[in-house]
């Protein structure tokens, strides 16, 4: 990740999904993860899109598991958070971190 | 367990837009999901949940197709289908001219079986060809009409609703017909 560069806001909601779950999760897992959490209903096509953006980047890895006859004979695809994407959420958590510090008494006048 | 099938069309309408890669994880992510749902409330709320992800889905998914250029190729495809369907509908029109020799109410009868037989036929070929092409057909369909109209290239007096009707049934008669008789599997039928 270069310097100044930060994630999108679902591209570092899922990629903190991802990283909740701890370890190999599909689309629909992650999007549930979410909606339990934040109260976001997104929708799977949305999460599909967001997490081929991160594989792109190298942030997340995926491969295909085994088709099971409850998805009408399809198979899943399994993502993982690689090193690069741990260390891309810590640098968005920095800076969003240092931008918000001293922040928190202003937001109380408000 | 009880049978349960999601929306064939909304199912169509997935396959086809969805990118090759990702297809097989989001249709067996919403039908998993969707059986789910069915057990847990009714089939019509599974079903509406169902429509609502596809709808909102689409969006993000014709996206990441342009950003790979596979829409490029869908393109040019349904361009190719669309000057095969152009040439056909000529030969016919020629046909039935030369074969029937059609007064003006008779042609205003033939023009819309023809129009709709050879869309019909432009969208199973765009479907065995590629999927995607064949919403890119619809697309070329419903803009060529609509251009037709406005530029009023009818000069027999028709009323507006048989107009309207080439506007709407054209792009619908390249998409039901590969979904009807066709190329797809019907995906999610658990028993």
């Amino acid at each position: 990740m270069k310097r100044g560069e930060l994630l999108g806001s679902l591209e570092h909601i899922i990629l903190l999904a991802l990283v909740r779950l701890d370890g190999n999760a599909h689309g629909m897992i992650v999007r549930r993860e979410i909606e339990e959490r934040t109260g976001r209903n997104i929708s799977i096509g949305a999460v599909y899109a967001t997490l081929e953006r991160l594989e792109a980047k190298g942030y997340v890895s995926s491969f295909t598991g085994e088709p099971t006859p409850e998805r009408g004979g399809r198979a899943k695809r399994l993502f993982r958070v690689e090193a690069a994407g741990t260390r891309a959420l810590q640098i968005s958590d920095q800076t969003i971190s240092r931008l918000t510090a001293g922040l928190k008494d202003r937001w109380r006048t408000i | 367990m009880s049978r349960s099938s999601p929306p064939t069309f909304a199912c169509w309408l997935l396959e086809t837009v969805v990118p090759t890669p990702y297809r097989e994880a989001i249709l067996g992510d919403l039908i998993e999901e969707y059986t789910l749902r069915t057990e847990s409330t009714s089939r019509f709320i599974a079903s509406r949940w169902f429509w609502s992800q596809t709808c909102r889905s689409v969006p993000s998914m014709v996206w990441t197709s342009l950003r790979s250029r596979n829409c490029l190729i869908s393109i040019s495809i349904a361009m190719g289908v669309y000057i095969f369907m152009g040439t056909l509908k000529f030969a016919a029109d020629w046909m039935i001219s030369k074969l029937v020799a059609p007064d003006q109410a008779t042609y205003v009868v033939l023009a819309p079986i023809v129009f709709l037989t050879t869309t019909a036929i432009g969208g199973c070929v765009a479907a065995r060809i590629r999927r995607c092409a064949t919403i890119f057909l619809a697309l070329i369909v419903m803009i060529t009409v609509a251009i037709l109209i406005d530029i009023k290239v009818c000069s027999i007096p028709v009323p507006w609703w048989y107009q309207f009707g080439f506007l709407t049934l054209g792009p619908l008669a390249v998409i039901i017909p590969p979904t009807l008789f066709g190329r797809f599997k019907r995906p999610g039928s658990v028993t």
